[in-house]
């Protein structure tokens, strides 16, 4: 192999043994941490894909924290005003809702279409293995749009800390539940990560809409009020507010954050496609 | 024990739109790789080629048929042979937003050993753009990502499925050698391909695919004899009486004659096959002679042996290039 021209290459391709038996390979610790770790520097460097989970929900905490009338005290949330029995689970809801329902589908349904799944395949990692970084990265960028909204919630807006911090982060792991529920039914349907954006865009706004993104849920016909306390977006709103008032959670918000998890999470493994 | 062993495959694909009926991509279709050999699967676009590969790979499930890869299922015992098969699959991109680094890093991660990834990197010609991003490489670089990855985990069989599309000429050598690397640390290679250089300069045997079907196996020698093709010799000379007296010659099938230029085919050698049957060597000599018993003076004289890509052609009925 060495040319007059060239230089000798160095030898890189070892022998493999002969005759051995192949063992089974499963993908080890190492293997999770490097594709966990490729999900992640996938997530930040799709820079418009960081400016919604982080950016708009701060952009509609901020907005409506300059509101007049927000700090006014909330009868009986122990001293709560609206800007912390409304306005900030909103905004949490709303950094849940675009991770789990615009931005994991459009990871996958790229992944799928430019063929990512079908080479791991191939390979002894499983297309599996994406999934599971994609959601462990998904909950870490969740977790830091929560912590950036707190943030500035606690210390520009003079937002209170929830009465019932636990309650509080038990309905948000629910809430990601349902959400990424909703996010991998919507890469199931999709057929092209285009179609992916376009659907969870819908499906974001549609659940906020119903949910009390765009005003309050109470302006809405009341049929239409009820079914959005029972969506995932409506019912993440409603049990983070009682959180943070200290009151118990409203069932209909539980039932409707489970059921929106165990249908949707159940039509997404039967119609999900790998390629 | 076989390499890798495909038998009797068949594949179809349903197709969009009612009523219509599925398309037989793979009809029947067998080969065989002994280890440490060097095969080629040649094909125009359309002939089933990469689906042969991915259903030797295990990404996809025969309709009907058996595949076998170091003797293992690679779809039932998944874990055993993701660990010593590696696959260059053509079309399938990678995380775009990634670097080569990254990425050669990632997938050797999979494998509980393997090959040094700044070294392999080097070894494919892409040490200056390791730390560019996937998406920013031209299409021969990522090409040559796509090789690396699947030599990564030091497989003992690799399945590249064209091997050297989109690479100049000189990064096409570059491939080349590191499968003559690969054939001599006795890995088994599959090389699937419309190149026929490629194919008749690297691969010990050769299987023809055309339409979903194997049409023809075999060395390129043993195929070209197959398509029953014949050295020619073409000359130029401004004698008109050469084309006769050549034509009358035994050594001789015919003569075509397009002005001054002169193409004259060689016979059907009689009772053997083999290449170094002493009458297509001796084609050349006979119209040496010939012509020169004559005193015809010829020019340009030059003898052209029938290669793959003509078998190619003879075999499926239509140019390569055509596709």
């Amino acid at each position: 192999m060495t040319t007059a021209h060239h230089p000798p290459t160095p030898q890189v391709l070892e022998l493999p043994e002969p005759g051995a038996p192949p063992r089974p390979v499963r993908p080890g610790a190492g293997a999770w941490l490097a594709l966990t770790v490729a999900e992640a520097r996938m997530v930040a460097r799709d820079t418009a894909g960081l400016v919604i989970p982080l950016g708009m929900p701060l952009l509609v905490l901020v907005m409506n924290g300059l509101a007049p009338g927000l700090d006014q005290v909330v009868p009986g949330t122990g001293g709560r005003t609206a800007l912390d029995v409304y306005v900030l689970p909103l905004t949490l809801t709303m950094v849940v809702a675009t991770v789990g329902v615009i931005n994991m589908p459009s990871f996958l349904a790229y992944y799928r279409r430019t063929g990512v799944l079908k080479r791991l395949g191939v390979t002894p990692a499983s297309p599996a293995m994406v999934l599971g970084a994609q959601a462990f990265v998904g909950v870490a960028q969740i977790l830091l749009g929560i912590a950036l909204a707190l943030g500035v919630a606690f210390v520009w807006l003079g937002a209170s800390p929830p009465a019932a911090p636990w309650v509080a982060a038990g309905v948000l792991a629910l809430a990601i539940a349902a959400m990424y529920a909703i996010g991998m039914f919507v890469a199931a349907v999709a057929p092209t990560p285009g179609s992916a954006v376009a659907i969870g865009l819908v499906a974001f706004f549609a659940l906020g809409a119903l949910g009390g993104l765009f005003g309050p849920r109470e302006n809405l016909p009341d049929a239409l009020a009820t079914l959005g306390g029972w969506l995932p977006f409506g019912a993440a709103v409603d049990a983070l507010g009682a959180a943070w008032a200290g009151l118990a959670v409203p069932a209909p918000a539980l039932v409707g954050l489970g059921a929106s998890t165990v249908v949707a999470g159940g039509a997404a493994a039967a119609w999900f496609r790998w390629e | 024990m076989t390499a890798l062993v495909a038998q009797h495959l068949r594949k179809t694909y349903r197709t969009r739109g009612r009523g219509r009926p599925p398309v037989v991509a793979l009809d029947d279709v067998s080969l065989s790789v002994g280890p440490g050999e060097v095969a080629g699967v040649l094909g125009r676009n359309g002939a089933g080629k990469s689906t042969t590969v991915e259903l030797l790979a295990g990404a996809r499930a025969p309709d009907a048929g058996r595949v076998r890869v170091l003797g293992l299922d690679p779809r039932a015992d998944r874990g055993r042979v993701r660990g010593v098969l590696g696959v260059q699959l053509q079309g399938a991109y990678l995380h775009g937003a990634l670097t080569v680094r990254e990425l050669v890093r990632l997938y050797r991660s999979f494998y509980p050993r393997g090959l040094d990834p700044d070294r392999l990197i080097e070894r494919v010609g892409l040490g200056a753009s390791r730390d560019v991003r996937f998406e920013k490489l031209s299409g021969g670089q990522q090409q040559r990502v796509s090789v690396a990855l699947a030599l990564v985990g030091a497989p003992r069989a690799v399945i590249l499925d064209e091997l050297t599309t989109g690479l100049d000429p000189e990064a096409r050598r570059s491939m080349w050698s590191l499968v003559e690397d690969l054939r001599a640390d006795g890995v088994t290679v599959l090389l699937v391909s419309h190149l026929m250089e490629e194919v008749e300069r690297l691969c010990d045997h050769v299987t023809i695919l055309d339409a979903g079907r194997v049409v023809a196996r075999g060395t390129a020698d043993q195929l070209v004899d197959r398509a029953g093709l014949q050295p020619t010799v073409t000359l130029r000379t401004d004698d008109p009486g050469a084309a006769d007296l050549l034509a009358r010659l035994p050594a001789v099938e015919h003569v075509d004659t397009t002005g001054p230029r002169l193409v004259v085919t060689g016979a059907a050698a009689t009772g053997s096959t083999t290449t170094d049957d002493p009458a297509r060597g001796d084609l050349l000599h006979a119209v040496g002679a010939a012509l020169a018993a004559a005193g015809v003076v010829a020019t340009e004289t030059q003898l052209r042996r029938p290669t793959l890509d003509d078998a190619f052609l003879a075999l499926t009925g239509d140019p390569l290039e055509a596709s």
